[in-house]
């Protein structure tokens, strides 16, 4: 980190002396001078909102960043909590040597974490700084939303009838997270996580563990949380703009079915605690495809896209989030077959 | 953006998700069982952020001081590099955001603006005629002993729409027949000109909401907009919920009486 951030310095060093001298413009008054036309401006904002249409988008769009905020500060709170007490010395004498032994280690990890995706991105970008190798902190990644226990017991609950649904969800997202994981031990390249997401912080440079920690949980609920928000964003505006009809047309036909639902999955952006309710309403489809729905969400959607490359950069994000994508579909296929004993 | 405009916005933020979990309001987007939840994040949030404030003070004040900065309190104003930057700065920089921060943070304007300015209303008529034929209705009959209790003896008993059309397609021993109800809902007129009594089920927030609702007979709730919150007497017409129809039971209106909206908009 040194040579790089002390170029930064130097080269920064210069425009801060000029600023100095005659004021720019910084974004402390730009964004004073947003909240004042807002507030200025309320009024006609309200009423170009008062749209069926539009006030049903602002709702959902409300209701998922008012729904996923406590368990993104879960999840900077846990990754500070990482960063402060967690050592790279620590990690790596916890975790197997080699990465494809350290990745089911990680799957199975994820149970303990109870919360949805959110969380979870903060966490295993602090991992992989902490010097956890990135298959395992990417298993951990997939993993920790869809196989936790509040998610298995919701899933429980949503299909009384169908206790196997748990089963096949538990193990087709398990899978997902560990070929992922093996696929980033052969193949994957460290140059594609940003830079900043993947340098080691190293213990003991001066600071207090309690400053470590503020700065941190500071620093990352500050970036991830507008990455949420355009998630949100995109969500509430497919959310308003999927025809019911999708799904009525969808019944008996398997294949369509399958990547209808996948599709669904990646651009509804639903919290994993509750995907399995509203997957569980729409009785017109057969098990399989609701299947899919439930692992491809968890592992990835629009939300998440824009939570990964937020933290792990666009050139990551570009190549993972399709390979999951795909390797999600086809573990919760298969899950579906030896599970649920074929489509149903 | 700046690490002192971060700070504002983290702060408003968090006064915003506090304030809608104070006043009820966040009874319109989640589930009530995550209000503790709601109230740690709005602490922690602004915690974190006056933490922050509290820090570049601090600083500014030591380098008014003239006194040198140690290591550890250089980095504030570097977010673009997280905290990992720590100690690369030794001057003490604190709140000179440069050009390598990132604007994502911004966005965070979008819910803050929303929440203050906006808050939005609940989901409702719109979102119902939106869903089509989809129905929180369950898919299979309750099982267990408990499945249905006797309906309260009271004459029209106020039942939750779920738990009526959920006893109108699954309960075969009858118990609603010919019993006179109460639903609480609002109106939705739906797009083939039928007018239904609605309600929305959300599990975890207002983005996975699935409306259950009974089709009100005859022409007495046309002349309520969309939604109005109305408590209708009446009983449900029996065996009127089809697989065909989306189990939409039929009600037969006794009589109509406008209510106040519930706290919590959203059935369970």
């Amino acid at each position: 980190m040194g040579s790089h951030d002390a170029a930064v310095a130097i080269k920064t060093s210069q425009p801060r002396h000029r600023r100095r001298n005659e004021r720019r413009i910084t974004s402390l008054e730009v964004f004073c001078a947003v909240i004042v036309l807002a507030l200025i401006f309320s009024g006609p904002l309200s009423r170009l909102l008062d749209r069926p249409g539009l006030r049903t988008g602002s709702t959902v769009f409300v209701a998922v960043c008012v729904q996923a905020l406590p368990f993104l500060v879960l999840g900077v709170v846990l990754s500070g909590l990482i960063a402060a007490f967690l050592s790279p010395a620590l990690m790596r004498r916890l975790l197997p040597g080699s990465p494809a032994a350290a990745v089911p280690v990680a799957g199975l990890a994820g149970v303990a974490l109870p919360g949805c995706e959110c969380a979870s991105v903060p966490v295993s970008r602090r991992l992989i700084q902490q010097g956890v190798p990135p298959a395992a902190a990417l298993t951990f990644l997939l993993a920790a939303p869809a196989v936790n226990p509040v998610v298995l017991v919701a899933t429980k609950v949503a299909f009384p009838g169908e206790p196997r649904m748990v089963l096949a969800r538990f193990l087709g997202s398990l899978a997902t997270a560990m070929v992922m994981g093996w696929l980033w031990a052969r193949f994957g390249r460290l140059e594609w996580i940003a830079e900043r997401a993947r340098r080691v912080v190293e213990a003991g440079d001066g600071q207090s563990r309690w400053r470590v920690f503020t700065e941190t949980a500071r620093h990352d609920l500050a970036e991830a949380g507008g990455f949420l928000v355009l998630g949100a964003l995109t969500s509430a505006v497919l959310n308003v703009l999927v025809p019911p009809w999708v799904f009525a047309t969808l019944s008996g036909q398997i294949v369509l079915g399958v990547l209808v639902m996948a599709v669904l999955a990646v651009v509804l952006a639903l919290c994993s605690e509750a995907d399995a309710f509203v997957v569980a309403s729409l009785a017109q489809l057969p098990l399989l495809p609701r299947l899919v729905f439930l692992v491809v969400g968890p592992a990835i959607d629009v939300k998440l896209y824009a939570l990964q490359a937020g933290t792990f950069g666009r050139r990551f994000a570009a190549r993972f989030a399709p390979a999951t994508f795909v390797v999600a579909i086809i573990c919760a296929v298969l899950a579906g077959l030896l599970v649920l004993g074929g489509a149903r | 953006m700046r690490r002192e405009t971060q700070n504002v916005l983290l702060i408003l933020l968090g006064g915003a998700v506090l304030k809608i979990a104070a006043n009820g309001e966040y009874l319109r987007y989640v589930k009530p069982w995550l209000l503790p939840w709601l109230i740690a994040a709005g602490v922690i949030t602004v915690l974190l952020a006056g933490v922050g404030i509290a820090r570049d003070i601090q600083a500014a004040t030591a380098r008014a001081h003239g006194r040198a900065v140690t290591a550890g309190d250089g980095h504030a104003g570097h977010d673009g590099h997280g905290p990992a930057g720590a100690g690369h700065d030794g001057h003490g920089h604190a709140g000179e955001g440069h050009g390598h921060s990132s604007h994502s943070p911004w966005l965070l304007l979008l819910p803050v603006l929303a929440i203050l300015l906006i808050a939005p209303p609940a989901l409702g008529a719109d979102k119902v005629a939106r869903s089509g034929d989809l129905s929180a209705v369950a898919r299979q009959a309750p099982s267990g002993s408990a499945a249905f209790d006797q309906l309260p003896t009271e004459d029209a008993p106020l039942l939750k729409i779920g738990d009526a059309v959920t006893r109108a397609v699954w309960d075969s021993s009858g118990s609603l027949d010919g019993r006179q109800i109460r639903l609480v809902g609002f109106v939705v007129h739906m797009p083939d000109g039928s007018v239904d009594l609605a309600r929305l089920v959300i599990n975890c927030c207002a983005a996975d909401a699935i409306p259950i609702k009974v089709r009100l007979d005859g022409d007495a709730a046309h002349r309520y907009p969309p939604d109005t919150w109305l408590e209708a007497r009446g009983e449900i017409v029996a065996h009127s919920a089809t697989e065909g129809n989306g189990y939409v039971p039929v009600f037969k209106i006794t009589s109509l009486t406008e209510v106040t909206p519930p706290p919590d908009p959203y059935e369970s």
